[in-house]
């Protein structure tokens, strides 16, 4: 009885163990293809480079907020277009707000919330031209330290090397140790 | 009857001329106050009247925005790990995570409890919700399923939100966003396209139209416009309200750079 429990313990402990280990895949798991995703780091200072900038070209569109006659279009880790989308067939875009680490946002009347890497903050865009930064709450949304993606390899996220504002796929020649 | 008349062409040049500073209010470069915006079902924020709701890879945090440039947190729920989106419909919300779906009750905003967890099978995520029916995509590739991939569209009924209960389920590919109207249900495959489902009879999606050129990640249809993200850009399209019509027209594309 005793080897039996023997045995089976460290089989179960595997088993959990395995369960939870959402960063190393088992050796059957998905087949590496030499890419992965790296992250982007930012200094304290450079994560509140924010502000607005003149209309620039999607690159690598997110998530979609529409608001009335606007359309706010995340540019993943990097900032927000504003768009006026009166007329749906030739949507004008009007500006961009870089914001370093920016993957959410919600608005309601005048007011855009969006995440700026660990911090939320709030913009008045009653001009959406001219948006302006209201207000900074710093740390209120712990960081993600891994990429927006699923069923990829990636490079641990290391906090002393800043705060991961974005991911970057890149090949690698060998198979990172991270994995989701 | 000359007096009467006069009045209600009174009237009418009254309600014109509003309407008309609505509209010029509407299209003109200024956003007005006090409006609530609608996102896609791959959000993490979300606002429903003073409330902002956040989900973090962990908790459900509740902001009041009565003053809107001072969000002052009033709340914090604890879940488990792998919190992804967060779909507020009438009086609950919908958190879509990892491993299952949390459905909150909100009749009091600022102080959501939570009324049940569904869990299906290890995976993902967002969720979306018309009437009494949720659908989710689960998206194969996650924790103990990593290798599995097994992705699905599942039916959920939440009439009672308590108690929810699975009642359709169907493969999918690698599905993302996805987005409801109607008798059309929009799902993002990701780089395998947009797919459009007849949910006339809501417990059953029917693939309807595929469009595999239409890479997408995120969704949002809304008094019949329709406005997908993906990695080639940002699409829009009108559509019909009955889906017999067949009625998608592209309206415009934003390519990428």
């Amino acid at each position: 009885m005793k080897r039996f429990i023997y045995s089976i313990v460290p089989l179960l402990v595997l088993l959990i163990t395995s369960c939870y280990r959402e960063t190393e895949p088992f050796l059957n798991g998905p087949g590496f293809d030499g890419t992965g995703y790296r992250p982007l780091y930012a200094t304290a200072t450079e994560l509140t480079h924010v502000q607005t900038a003149p209309a620039r070209a999607l690159k690598n569109p997110g998530k979609i907020y529409v608001l009335g006659n606007y359309l706010f279009v995340n540019e993943m880790g990097t900032g927000i277009h504003i768009l006026d989308n009166t007329d749906p067939s030739t949507p004008v875009n009007l500006s961009f707000v870089a914001i370093p680490g920016n993957y959410d946002l919600a608005v309601k009347g005048t007011w855009l919330y969006a995440d700026n890497g660990p911090d939320l903050l709030v913009f008045n865009v009653a001009n959406p031209r001219q948006v302006q930064l209201s207000k900074r709450i710093k740390d209120a949304i712990p960081a993600n330290n891994y990429p927006p993606h699923q069923d990829v390899y990636f490079e641990c996220a290391d906090p002393k090397q800043g705060i991961v504002v974005g991911w970057e796929k890149v090949t690698m020649a060998t198979r990172p140790s991270c994995f989701r | 009857m000359k007096k009467y008349t006069t009045f209600l062409s009174f009237l009418s040049l009254v309600a014109l001329s509003l309407l008309l500073w609505q509209c010029n209010m509407g299209s003109a470069d200024s956003v007005s106050p006090n409006q609530n915006g609608t996102g896609g079902s791959m959000a993490r924020f979300a606002i429903t009247g003073n409330t902002l709701y956040i989900v973090t890879r962990q908790s459900l945090d509740v902001y009041d925005i009565t003053q809107p440039d001072a969000p002052t947190r009033q709340a914090k729920a604890e879940l488990g790990l792998g919190i992804e989106t967060i779909f507020p419909y009438r009086q609950n919300l919908f958190v879509g995570a990892n491993d299952g779906m949390y459905i909150f009750n909100n009749q009091q905003p600022q102080a959501p409890t939570l009324l049940s967890k569904y869990t299906h099978v290890m995976s993902c995520d967002p969720v979306v919700v018309q009437n009494q029916y949720a659908y989710v995509t689960l998206r194969g590739g996650v924790g103990c399923r990593q290798w599995v991939n097994n992705s699905s569209l599942d039916v959920v009924d939440v009439s009672d939100p308590a108690n929810p209960k699975l009642i359709n389920s169907q493969p999918m590919q690698s599905p993302y966003g996805l987005g409801v109207d109607g008798d059309k249900l929009f799902v993002c495959e990701g780089i395998s396209g947009l797919k459009v489902f007849d949910i006339s009879d809501p417990t059953q999606p029917r693939l309807h139209h595929n469009y595999p050129e239409v890479a997408s990640y995120d969704v949002i249809p809304r008094q019949n416009l329709l406005i997908v993200t993906g990695q080639n850009g940002l699409y829009q399209y009108r559509y019909g309200d009955n889906i017999a019509e067949n009625s998608m027209e592209l309206l415009s594309k934003i390519p990428v750079e």
